[in-house]
C-alpha cells in the first residue's frame, strides 16, 4: 500500500480517536454533572407562570454558565436576593457591567430581557 | 491591588483560553502559507525549507492546539457545543482541530514520501484548515467583543 494512503488512514483514525476522546469526556462530564436547569429553579418557586418558564429557559441558554444553573450564583452573583429595579435589571442585562459581565443587547431582544425579569423576580418570590 | 485569588475567580478560564487560542490560529495560517510558497518555489533546495518550516509550524499548532482546547472546554464547563455565538465558534473549532490533527499525523508518516497530488491535496487540506481556524478565530473575537 501507498505510504501515502498508510498515511492518510492512520491520520483518520489518530484525528478521530483524538477529537472523539474531547467530545466524549466533554459529553461524560457534562452528564456526570448535577445539573438542576434554571427551569427546575424556576419550579421550586412554585410559579407556573409561563413567563417563568420561558425566562427559565433563556436564564439556562445565557445566564446559567456564571450565575449557576440553580441561579445560586457562580462566577456571577446568587440571583435569589436580587433587590433592584426591573428597569436597572434590564439594562445591566442590555450593555453589561464593565470587567464584570457581558453585555446580551445584540443577542437578547427586548421581550427575552422582561421575561428573564420576571424570571429573576420569581426566584425571589415576587 | 491585584490579588492573585481574583485573578483565578474572575475567568481564569476566560484568560488562559484567550492566550492560548492565538498561537496555533497564527501558527496554521503560516504553515499553510509556508507550505503554499514551498510548492511555487523553483529550486528544490527552496522548496525543502519551506516544506520543512510548514511541517515544523504544523507541528506546533496542534501541538498548541491541545491546551487552548482544553482550556475552551474548561471555560465552557466542558459544553463542546454551547448555543449562539458559541456554538458557531464551536462548528468551526472542531473541524479545524480535527483536521491539525490528522494533518500532523499524515505529514508525520508522510514526510518527504509524497507525491505531487499527494501534496496539492495536502495543500488543499491546510488552507481549508487556515480557514476554518480563522474563522473559529472570528467567533471567538465576538464572543469577547459582544461583552
Amino acid at each position: 500500500m501507498n505510504i501515502e494512503v498508510k498515511a492518510l488512514i492512520a491520520a483518520l483514525l489518530i484525528s478521530g480517536t483524538v477529537v472523539g476522546c474531547f467530545l466524549g469526556t466533554a459529553r461524560v462530564v457534562q452528564s456526570n454533572t448535577s445539573k438542576p436547569s434554571g427551569e427546575s429553579a424556576a419550579k421550586s418557586s412554585a410559579i407556573k407562570d409561563p413567563k417563568v418558564t420561558a425566562g427559565a429557559k433563556l436564564f439556562a441558554l445565557n445566564c446559567a454558565h456564571c450565575h449557576g444553573v440553580d441561579a445560586t450564583g457562580d462566577e456571577g452573583p446568587d440571583l435569589h436576593k436580587v433587590t433592584k429595579t426591573d428597569e436597572r435589571i434590564k439594562s445591566q442585562i442590555l450593555n453589561g457591567v464593565k470587567g464584570e459581565m457581558p453585555a446580551f443587547g445584540k443577542k437578547l431582544t427586548q421581550d427575552d430581557v422582561a421575561t428573564l425579569v420576571v424570571f429573576i423576580h420569581s426566584l425571589s418570590g415576587k | 491591588m491585584f490579588i492573585a485569588i481574583d485573578f483565578f475567580d474572575a475567568g481564569f478560564w476566560d484568560r488562559v483560553h484567550g492566550g492560548s487560542t492565538h498561537l496555533p490560529i497564527a501558527l496554521a495560517l503560516t504553515s499553510a502559507l509556508l507550505d503554499g510558497v514551498g510548492s511555487l518555489a523553483p529550486s528544490g533546495r527552496f522548496r525543502e525549507g519551506f516544506r520543512f518550516s510548514g511541517y515544523f509550524t504544523l507541528l506546533l499548532a496542534a501541538l498548541g492546539a491541545v491546551p487552548a482546547v482544553i482550556s475552551g472546554l474548561m471555560l465552557t464547563k466542558w459544553d463542546a457545543l454551547g448555543s449562539g455565538v458559541t456554538l458557531l465558534h464551536h462548528y468551526f473549532v472542531w473541524p479545524s482541530f480535527g483536521l491539525l490533527i490528522a494533518l500532523v499525523v499524515w505529514r508525520s508518516i508522510a514526510r518527504h514520501r509524497t507525491s505531487r497530488i499527494g501534496f496539492s491535496i495536502y495543500l488543499i487540506a491546510i488552507l481549508t484548515t487556515a480557514v476554518l481556524v480563522s474563522i473559529a478565530g472570528f467567533w471567538g473575537g465576538e464572543m469577547v467583543l459582544n461583552r
